[in-house]
């Protein structure tokens, strides 16, 4: 490897002031850990990065591994943008992580079958009754079932953000139906390929374990007995955006893809259609959300669903990963109080930290919101991939100002946060034909079975490409990055 | 297998053997076309008529086009309303593909999308313009490719019966098809005019179109005479695109799927339809060819396959199902 080489690829890379770079301590000079792996990507790369992007971009077009975006004409399918290089967190790091993160699904999980039973913590005045009860999300049909073997949470994805001083904060929590993961593992499969050398040398931990963890995992919780479990995968179908996950999991998995017109229930039974008759389902991994998975339960209009299916799991019959009613524990409003989720229901001090945050349904928080709204990031409570939310700092006055209306018309429906300053990562820009930093997220997940929480040691990165920007939704121009844990 | 599964096999296989069966059809005709002192309607009106394609051709285009081999061509080729033309045929293998991505093999699959995508690129437009040959040469290996890997990566379990099935029984009808049209202007021609040397050009062409011009000098020993190039097509039994073959294979096929002595599995029906016709073609002779005319015989045959397919549909496939509706 020769100092040409070097300066060639990140000599001019110059991270952000204030905020904090995943790799780059300083201009040009990786952080200490990353050292050695980054002078092995240097000389895997050489000069041309740029053609190694468009061979990875070409690999991925090929094996379709693609999603679709709603607005977009009916089944158009895209590759979710792919930056090359990986984003790497060290050891230290990833422990934290992997406790923080146990723990919090743990609370969560406690928190949802005490919501959905004896509503203790909601006695004892811990989180506002109103404010769970009224949640768009909390569903009084499920209250008093306990799901087969107790789980509610089987695969959780938490949302991973460092601030400027590199502190990990939880940004959110998703424990309906968290997707992403596909992209983690075929991710994975392009940058081994290239940077072969450098990942040898960095002992990162391999994420292909997923499909068979999660597997093993929902068998743990059937209603009979794990080893003669029926699994199935539940899709919406081929135009659902995700389709290629939900058809990449099963494949994986070993399991058959289901389609709801595929399932019946027949004295509160569970039956899959196939060419040999009707055969029973013992564990459904239902890709589907809940308003639209059972039209005798929920959504009337529905054409999605498995008339009966809720009634068949609230009889023990089946198991429905993830549970219905989840989405009251992800509740943005809710959010606030998982700290003293685990401090009351794990009597430990919360691992994790996580973003201050107003509820514009308090009083005294809304008015603060209102008089700060140029410096705050506003969300929608209910709505995931970055829908309907305001970047205050970045947003017009007039769109300001409208949304101030939208907060004082229906202020349960909003909370608010100070923009973090996200941490940033090298980002190949075709453009300037050079790297750049741009901010990050992180999305592990953690699994859920008979045996207690299991963290996979990577996740997705999401990557926020046009200059400047702080969302990462592949809604709104977000890309992805393999993530490099590295082994102790 | 989950029936709605079985279904995109089915049509899997299906679409496969057509976009392969159409490339090979434009290939030969349009090699044909260049030597031959036939009129271009009499070689090209033939391809429209097999594809199933000639009203909707004849509503697009007028009549003098059927001897435009070009529009024929590019008709067949590119046109998206026609669900014959190799484009709607490979996105339609593509499609049923991508429902069943966790059945099919990594291979079968990207081989596939690779042709789906391929075809949409500047590339296949430039080969097409620039060497017609090469471009339905391309199409061709790319479906063989496809069935190898099928064979060669993919479990041998219920849904490759379902993927073979659905092949055989589409071969079957363009085997039959094709033969059945060509068997008339052939006839025609004869009467028209004694002294073209049909034998010599168009009958070689025909047996090309099945890819059976060497298996059937193989077996003839190089004479070719028109009745002796019919049976071949309909009855020979070595021979891997014969109607007899075809068919014989398909019950293979959908006996593995449902034994005859499974009679509290679905499917009974047509297992018998499918018996009955596999039966009658071992039963064909020389003689009843003789007695009941080709016409007669392959009108059978694509009635049949066209009422298997639907028995299929209504008895394994889910189709008419209420929650499908």
């Amino acid at each position: 490897m020769t100092a040409t080489a070097t300066s060639s690829l990140f000599d001019r890379y110059t991270p952000e002031l204030h905020s904090f770079d995943e790799i780059f301590g300083a201009p040009g000079v990786p952080r200490d850990p990353f050292t050695a792996l980054m002078a092995e990507v240097e000389s895997a790369v050489g000069a041309d990065f740029e053609r190694l992007q468009r061979l990875a971009d070409q690999v991925l077009l090929r094996a379709g591994v693609t999603f679709s975006v709603y607005a977009d004409q009916r089944g158009t399918e895209k590759i979710f943008p792919f930056d090359l290089l990986p984003r790497v967190i060290d050891a230290d790091d990833w422990d934290h992580l992997d406790r923080g993160l146990r723990q919090r699904v743990q609370a969560l999980q406690c928190f949802l079958d005490d919501v959905y039973g004896d509503q203790r913590i909601l006695a004892e005045g811990v989180i506002p009754k109103e404010l769970v009860l009224g949640a768009s999300q909390y569903t009084a049909l499920v209250r008093g079932v306990r799901p087969p073997s107790g789980v509610r949470i089987h695969i959780g994805g938490i949302d991973m953000v460092r601030d400027g001083a590199g502190t990990w904060l939880v940004l959110e929590d998703n424990v309906r139906t968290p997707s992403g993961v596909s992209y983690v593992l075929e991710n994975r499969l392009v940058t081994k390929r290239v940077f072969a050398a450098a990942f040898r040398e960095a002992q990162v931990q391999r994420v292909d374990l997923y499909p068979s963890k999660l597997a093993e995992s929902l068998r743990s919780v059937a209603p009979g007995d794990p080893a003669k479990a029926f699994v199935v995968v539940l899709t919406p179908g081929m135009y659902n955006s995700a389709y290629f996950e939900h058809s990449f999991l099963a494949r994986t998995m070993g399991l058959p893809l289901t389609e709801p017109g595929d399932l019946y229930v027949d004295d509160d039974r569970v039956w899959l259609k196939t060419t040999a008759g009707p055969q029973q389902v013992d564990v459904i991994y239902r890709r589907i959300d809940d308003a639209y998975i059972d039209p005798a339960a929920f959504r009337a209009d529905s054409l999605l669903g498995v008339r009966g299916l809720i009634g068949a799991w609230a009889k023990g019959n089946v198991t429905l990963a993830n549970a219905p009613g989840n989405g009251v524990a992800d509740d943005k409003a809710i959010y606030p109080y998982v700290p003293d989720m685990v401090r009351f229901y794990l009597s430990e001090e919360p691992i994790l930290q996580q973003v201050p945050t107003w509820l514009c349904d308090r009083e005294d928080d809304r008015r603060f919101v209102l008089e700060h709204l140029d410096e705050m990031v506003v969300k929608s409570v209910d709505e995931a991939g970055g829908y309907g939310m305001l970047m205050g700092p970045s947003a017009s006055k007039t769109e300001r100002a409208a949304f101030a209306e939208r907060i004082k018309a229906t202020p349960r429906k909003y909370i608010a946060q100070r923009r973090l300053e996200l941490s940033t990562c090298p980002t190949w820009i075709p453009e300037t034909q050079r790297f750049e930093p741009r901010r990050v997220d992180l999305r592990p997940y953690v699994l859920t079975g008979s045996e207690g929480p299991w963290v996979l040691p990577g996740g997705l990165t999401r990557v926020a490409l046009p200059r400047g920007s702080y969302v990462v939704n592949s809604s709104q121009g977000g890309g992805s990055k393999d993530t490099w844990v590295l082994r102790r | 297998m989950i029936s709605r599964v079985a279904d995109h096999c089915f049509w899997l296989g299906r679409y496969l053997e057509r976009t392969e069966s159409t490339a090979r059809m434009l290939f030969v005709t349009a090699n044909l076309a260049l030597d031959t002192e036939l009129a271009p309607s009499d070689i090209w009106r033939p391809v429209i008529i097999v594809s199933g394609e000639e009203e909707r051709f004849l509503e697009r285009f007028d009549a003098e086009a059927t001897g435009d081999g070009e529009a024929v061509q590019d008709y067949l080729t590119w046109d998206a309303t026609c669900g014959a033309s190799l484009l709607s045929s490979i996105d339609a293998a593509r499609w049923n593909a991508r429902a069943i991505r966790e059945v099919i093999s990594l291979e079968v699959w990207e081989s596939v999308n690779e042709l789906h995508l391929w075809l949409r690129t500047d590339a296949a437009r430039t080969l097409w313009s620039e060497g017609r040959y090469d471009f339905y040469r391309h199409i061709k290996r790319q479906v063989q490719l496809v069935l190898g890997q099928v064979h060669g990566t993919m479990l041998h379990n219920h849904a490759m019966d379902f993927i073979w099935l659905g092949l055989l029984l589409e071969r079957t009808g363009q085997t039959a098809r094709t033969l059945d049209v060509h068997h008339h202007v052939l006839s025609q021609l004869e009467a028209r005019s004694a002294d073209l040397s049909v034998e010599l050009v168009l009958l070689p062409s025909l047996l090309r179109a099945c890819s059976a011009l060497e298996p059937f000098m193989k077996s003839s020993g190089g004479v070719v005479r028109g009745p002796r190039v019919a049976e071949f097509l309909l009855l020979e039994r070595e021979f891997p695109r014969s109607v007899r073959f075809c068919v014989r294979r398909a019950l293979d096929c959908l006996s593995r799927i449902r034994p005859l002595a499974a009679t509290k599995l679905p499917g009974g029906e047509t297992l018998e339809r499918m018996r009955a016709l596999d039966a009658w073609l071992q039963d064909i002779s020389a003689e009843t060819i003789s007695r009941d005319g080709f016409h007669d015989i392959l009108t059978h045959v694509v009635d049949e396959t066209a009422c298997i397919c639907t028995g299929l549909g209504h008895e394994v496939l889910g189709h008419g199902d209420a929650a499908q509706a």
